[in-house]
């Protein structure tokens, strides 16, 4: 679903973001990207969303090269993605259903079902009580819930999250990383960018590191087995 | 379940109902930056008052040639000491040319007295002159598609040479003279107007750009959870079109508040100097033509903003 292949992001002479960076993230796949502020997952995740180019090295995301993708597929494109930004990105002088229904014009959904679909996925973050607020009026932690649930209005194919649980308490960091797992359950690959390392072991999940634009160590997913108490059968020890 | 993209499907670039989308967005941007979209509005508005000043002006005079060559008249002033017989040779004459059918005899003391009726002030003065000043004439009313024949113009020229024929009087030449100063009003109305509507045009479109770095950010987010270049634009356009139209209707409403006062407060002194010039306002057609004007710079101006993009890094 997600390949890079040697990818490098140089911005200028003097500040390489990404360095031959090579990895693929399968179709229905759950995958947490991390490593420490500054090691590129940010440009990474801008990278699969076109945000900006790769300065070399071939990216594919669902089929398409987007090096070679025109910038009139562009929109198309972005409409398969949902994506968490760090700082949400929402329309602060729209209210909370406005910034989903605004998704929801831009894929041409009669206005009619805005309200139910916002409902839904507003529902799914468990905000559904704050259709009519503003965002400047949201906490950080529901303002990324928004976001979320913004990404989460169009079934994405691929669902791209940049920190999501950054401004969370740890309970709610689990909260969220559930409704991820969720999507990725509906069909969603999921790649979540995070720092919060105790959030992947608890997962058990396939986790990219990153450490200076570079991949520093790749971890499959830990095969969730029954936990079986040392000793039974007279195996352990 | 997520769908799948298929690479190369589009669907509609506009779908149906970002339209209101547009109107709604483009109505709400006007109302919340008021004072830049006023300054917008009200250099279309002024643009277009001038232009409509220029066509209100050569219309009236337009109107007035028209009428005074509706009834287009032919005068033969007779010398004033014409014998009968000499009078009664021109009327024969005149009464064999068919164009000239529609005439009458005016005699003397008819002219002196019509003066009178006339210029009542000046009846004093005309009492104490010795001779009646006044010679007699025929007035012949032609039709105007004669003014420019070849045949009337022979006419006239045998006619000047009868004798008892003083001299020989009509209006065309400055009918055709003014006609010539209406044409010059319209395009100099035009010129000037159309310089002034290019500067409301880029006025718009710097108003329409400042609004777009006002919304810089919500259009990076727009962009970014894939709306189209048109989706993004259509407020903006539609903004522009809208302010466009606003100045059209104000420089109509304005050009009819002052032709209005105008009217009142010069036909209240001295009508028949004024008269001519307040014989109507602009026709609906020329007033829908100073709106579409306004909806058209506004358009322009929008457009001239909204093409420049930029995006990838």
């Amino acid at each position: 679903m997600i390949h890079f292949y040697h990818v490098t992001k140089r911005f200028d002479r003097y500040s390489t973001a990404l360095h031959d960076v090579t990895f693929q993230v399968e179709k229905g796949e759950f995958v947490f990207l991390t490593g420490p502020s500054g090691a590129g997952k940010s440009t990474l995740l801008k990278l699969i969303l076109r945000q900006i180019t790769a300065t070399e090295g071939q990216i594919v995301v669902n089929g398409r090269n987007l090096n070679a993708m025109k910038k009139s597929q562009l929109p198309y494109f972005r409409r398969e993605i949902g994506m968490v930004f760090q700082d949400f990105k929402l329309i602060e002088r729209m209210t909370v259903f406005e910034n989903l229904s605004f998704i929801l014009t831009v894929l041409n959904v009669p206005p009619k079902e805005h309200k139910k679909k916002a409902y839904q996925a507003l529902r799914t973050v468990n905000l559904h009580h704050k259709l009519n607020a503003y965002p400047p009026h949201l906490s950080g932690g529901e303002q990324q819930r928004v976001a979320i649930a913004r990404a989460l209005i169009n079934d994405p194919l691929v669902l791209i999250a940049d920190e999501p649980t950054g401004n969370l308490d740890p309970d709610l960091s689990h909260e969220i990383v559930q409704i991820f797992t969720e999507a990725n359950l509906r069909g969603s690959t999921v790649l979540l960018a995070t720092h919060d390392r105790d959030l992947i072991r608890s997962s058990g999940r396939r986790c990219i590191t990153l450490e200076h634009g570079r991949i520093a160590e790749e971890k499959a997913r830990v095969i969730e087995r029954p936990h079986v108490r040392e000793g039974v059968f007279g195996l352990g020890g | 379940m997520p769908r799948d993209f298929i690479p190369g499907r589009r669907e509609p670039e506009v779908p149906s109902n970002t339209f209101s989308y547009f109107f709604r967005e483009a109505v709400r941007r006007i109302w919340v930056s008021k004072r830049t979209s006023f300054v917008a509005v009200a250099m279309i508005a002024i643009s277009l008052f001038i232009v409509g000043s220029f066509l209100l002006v050569a219309e009236n005079l337009n109107r007035a040639a028209e009428e005074w060559q509706g009834k287009s008249r032919v005068i033969v002033y007779l010398e004033s000491d014409a014998t009968p017989q000499q009078v009664d040779a021109v009327g024969r004459w005149l009464a064999a040319q068919p164009d000239f059918a529609r005439r009458r005899y005016v005699t003397r003391e008819e002219a002196m007295a019509r003066f009178k009726t006339w210029f009542a002030n000046l009846s004093e003065v005309m009492g104490q002159l010795e001779d009646n000043p006044f010679p007699p004439s025929f007035e012949i009313d032609v039709e105007p598609r004669l003014a420019h024949s070849r045949a009337f113009h022979q006419s006239i020229g045998a006619l000047k040479a009868m004798s008892g024929v003083d001299q020989v009087q009509y209006d065309w030449e400055w009918i055709d003279r003014l006609r010539r100063v209406v044409n010059v009003i319209n395009i100099a109305g035009l010129i000037a107007g159309g310089i002034l509507a290019v500067a409301a045009a880029f006025t718009i479109a710097n108003v329409i750009r400042l609004t777009m770095m006002l919304y810089r950010e919500e259009i990076e987010i727009m962009r970014l959870v894939g709306a189209t270049e048109r989706i993004i634009r259509g407020p903006f356009l539609i903004e522009g079109f809208l302010q466009g139209i606003l100045g059209g209707l104000l420089s109509v409403a304005l050009l009819f508040a002052v032709y209005e006062a105008a009217r009142r407060s010069l036909s209240a002194t001295s009508s028949i100097l004024w008269g001519f010039l307040f014989a109507g306002f602009l026709p609906w057609q020329k007033i829908a033509a100073l709106i579409a004007g306004g909806m058209l710079a506004g358009w322009f101006g929008s457009w001239l903003s909204v093409r420049e993009r930029g995006e990838d890094r």
